[in-house]
């Protein structure tokens, strides 16, 4: 019986490269497609990624398998419905490394590498930049004694808006008599840019030598900014010692409260909607922490979205996206800003700072003007002040 | 037919937030500064690569400096170049772009055959632009500089450049062997293979040459070849910004920002 002339036959070799660079996580997945029919991405776009095609060319060797691979956000959502669990992050990820090697990378991510490689952060700004965030406070070097190394990361380092989350958070700390300090120009990058874009062998150079400087600081405690700095430390680095001990801040503020260390007796009405980061909720399960935070908070007012906890919608900022443009009306955060206006909301919370961008973002392009977008540190700093 | 040589001129500068310039002699500190390949060396490295990729051949790195500049090559090694000579010596110190363009010059010499010369349009921390063409008439090959986009013109041995003018480009061909000066941004340099680094920082093929490897002629490198003379250097003051922040919709923001830029159209 003759071929059809379009018929590929499946050779060895593309699929053991395949099952190579995703470490055998795309192997169980016998195409059903609950995860292309349920990816958040038809929500804006009318299209979802069909991860089960992009996984079929790639084993294929098909040309276009690349396509669409990059506008994954790892928001783990078709992962928590797939009923093989299947790793598929793990899948996407082991393609994308597969795609550095094949250099079908999108444009400005090797140069983003680059700026890593050469400035140790993702914004290419030079490391002695990297204390100016905090040029007004005396925040002094990390020593083993202080009770928590405070992990500010790339964002709240460079970024403006972000550093005003920081700042609150070192006010909480303060008020709270916590002993910290940070690593200063000798903070790295944790490696979640280069991990979220797949570059494995690049972040596992990078894990190596972080861990080591953690280690030799004596660090024990870590205190993170960001969600996705703690899924790092938490998740993908080494346990060098007994005692290290990754958290999100929103953990560690809920240990202060708990440890009466913090509390907020002044009122603070306000009606807030909160914004599960994908990190922290659906990765990490970390979704009763934050709203306790905010729950301590006497006059606060918390309503939900209908999407919330496990079942979050991603603000669109990760699995790389932060550092790849998404076109207007293709946006996870215009649905978001709309839906947390639908709450009656004044405030929609959230605590990681790619969060707070996209949604910042959304609210300026979608107009919702009576609403608000402030980190979870920034509301509990108001309370204190309040 | 013998395959495609290509020789990628590389040099390694300190960041920009880190230049200091001794005020003695006026020459740039190099030392225990944080630095990086020279921006455009990079979009050298990648076009030579893309040209390897396209038509076979070879990739050879050469560069001009202190021992410090081995681990560089070693990265332009583990983007894909194939061997890298570092021409290194107490008495290339203090050289203008004469004697670094000579310096240069007898190294590629010693090399071999070749057929195109690639270097960054300049470097960032001495900006003068003046190697490549230094290059071109030491080896008196043809010369191209500030391309942003070159081809390989297939049997007939003449390359093909676009180079930017002011106010748009033009398009030139010359014969081969040629010198050509590449633009920054002219492309995006790969990252890296992080397997290929661990190769190239255990036995990648990096040879030294010392002056007298190269066969220079001792008068005409480091400080006795450069007839340029700094008479010093001074350290521009950076503008003041007014830091002005407009508010309002997006279309309210625009609307104000062209009534600012209205005055000075």
């Amino acid at each position: 019986m003759s071929q059809p002339t379009d018929s590929v036959l499946l050779k060895d070799e593309t699929w053991e490269r395949v099952d190579k660079a995703t470490g055998g996580a795309a192997a169980p997945c016998f195409q059903c497609g609950v995860c292309t029919a349920i990816c958040p991405l038809g929500l804006v776009k009318g299209e979802t990624i069909s991860i089960r095609k992009i996984v079929r060319q790639a084993q294929l060797g098909l040309p276009g398998w690349a396509d669409g691979l990059w506008e994954c956000t790892t928001c783990l959502w078709c992962e928590s419905r797939c009923p093989h669990e299947v790793d598929i992050t793990k899948a996407i990820l082991g393609l994308r490394q597969l795609a550095w090697k094949e250099r079908e990378v999108p444009e400005g991510l090797p140069t983003l590498l680059w700026d890593i490689y050469f400035d140790g952060n993702s914004w290419g700004r030079p490391p002695s930049e990297r204390p100016l965030w905090a040029k007004d406070k005396a925040i002094k070097e990390f020593s083993p004694s202080d009770e928590i190394l405070l992990y500010v990361g790339d964002d709240a380092a460079y970024d403006r808006r972000i550093q005003k989350v920081a700042h609150a958070l070192v006010a909480l700390l303060e008020a709270a008599g916590v002993t910290f300090g940070t690593l200063g120009e000798r903070e790295p990058h944790c490696g979640d840019a280069v991990r979220s874009l797949g570059h494995e062998e690049y972040v596992a150079e990078i894990i190596e030598s972080n861990a080591q400087l953690f280690q030799e600081a004596g660090v024990k405690t870590m205190v993170t900014v960001s969600p996705h700095c703690y899924d790092m430390f938490a998740n993908r680095y080494p346990h060098f010692s007994d005692d290290f001990r990754p958290l999100h801040y929103s953990l560690y503020l809920l240990e202060l409260i708990n440890g009466e260390r913090l509390k907020f007796e002044k009122e603070l009405p306000l009606k807030v909607t909160y914004h599960d980061p994908c990190y922290l909720s659906r990765r990490n399960g970390i979704c009763d922490e934050p709203r306790q935070v905010l729950e301590s908070i006497p006059g606060l007012q918390l309503v939900e979205m209908e999407r919330s906890r496990d079942d979050t919608l991603c603000c669109g900022g990760g699995g790389g996206r932060m550092w790849m443009e998404t076109a207007a009306g293709e946006r996870f955060s215009d649905l978001r800003v709309k839906e947390a206006a639908e709450t009656g909301a004044e405030v929609v919370v959230t605590c990681c700072p790619h969060c707070i961008t996209c949604l910042e973002d959304s609210l300026s392009q979608v107009g919702k003007s009576k609403l608000r977008v402030m980190d979870l540190a920034e509301v509990a700093h108001l309370a204190l002040q309040s | 037919m013998r395959q495609l040589h290509i020789i990628a001129c590389v040099k390694v500068v300190p960041k920009p937030e880190e230049v200091k310039v001794n005020p003695e002699n006026w020459t740039i500190e190099r030392d225990g500064v944080r630095s990086e390949i020279n921006p455009p060396d990079m979009n050298v490295l990648e076009m030579a690569l893309a040209l390897k990729e396209q038509h076979g051949g070879k990739v050879t790195v050469v560069a001009m400096g202190p021992p410090m500049f081995d681990s560089y090559l070693r990265l332009a090694l583990a983007m894909g170049a194939d061997e890298a000579y570092l021409l290194s010596d107490r008495s290339f110190a203090g050289a203008d772009t004469l004697a670094t363009s000579y310096a240069l010059a007898q190294g590629i010499r010693k090399i071999g055959e070749f057929d195109l010369i690639l270097c960054g349009e300049e470097s960032s921390d001495g900006a003068t632009a003046q190697v490549p063409p230094g290059i071109a008439e030491w080896l008196n090959t043809s010369q191209i500089t500030y391309a942003e986009d070159l081809k390989i013109v297939p049997d007939s041995g003449m390359v093909k450049a676009q180079r930017e003018l002011a106010g748009g480009y033009e398009v030139i061909q010359v014969p081969l062997p040629c010198t050509a000066s590449v633009k920054v941004g002219a492309n995006e340099p790969r990252f890296m293979d992080i397997e290929r680094k661990t190769w190239a920082n255990a036995e990648g093929p990096v040879t030294t040459w010392n002056a007298q490897d190269i066969e220079v002629d001792p008068e005409m490198i480091g400080i006795p070849g450069s007839p340029t003379i700094v008479d010093g250097v001074a350290q521009a003051e950076a503008t003041e910004r007014k830091r002005e922040f407009l508010k309002g919709t997006p279309e309210e923001q625009v609307k104000a920002l062209i009534e600012r830029l209205r005055p000075y159209l």
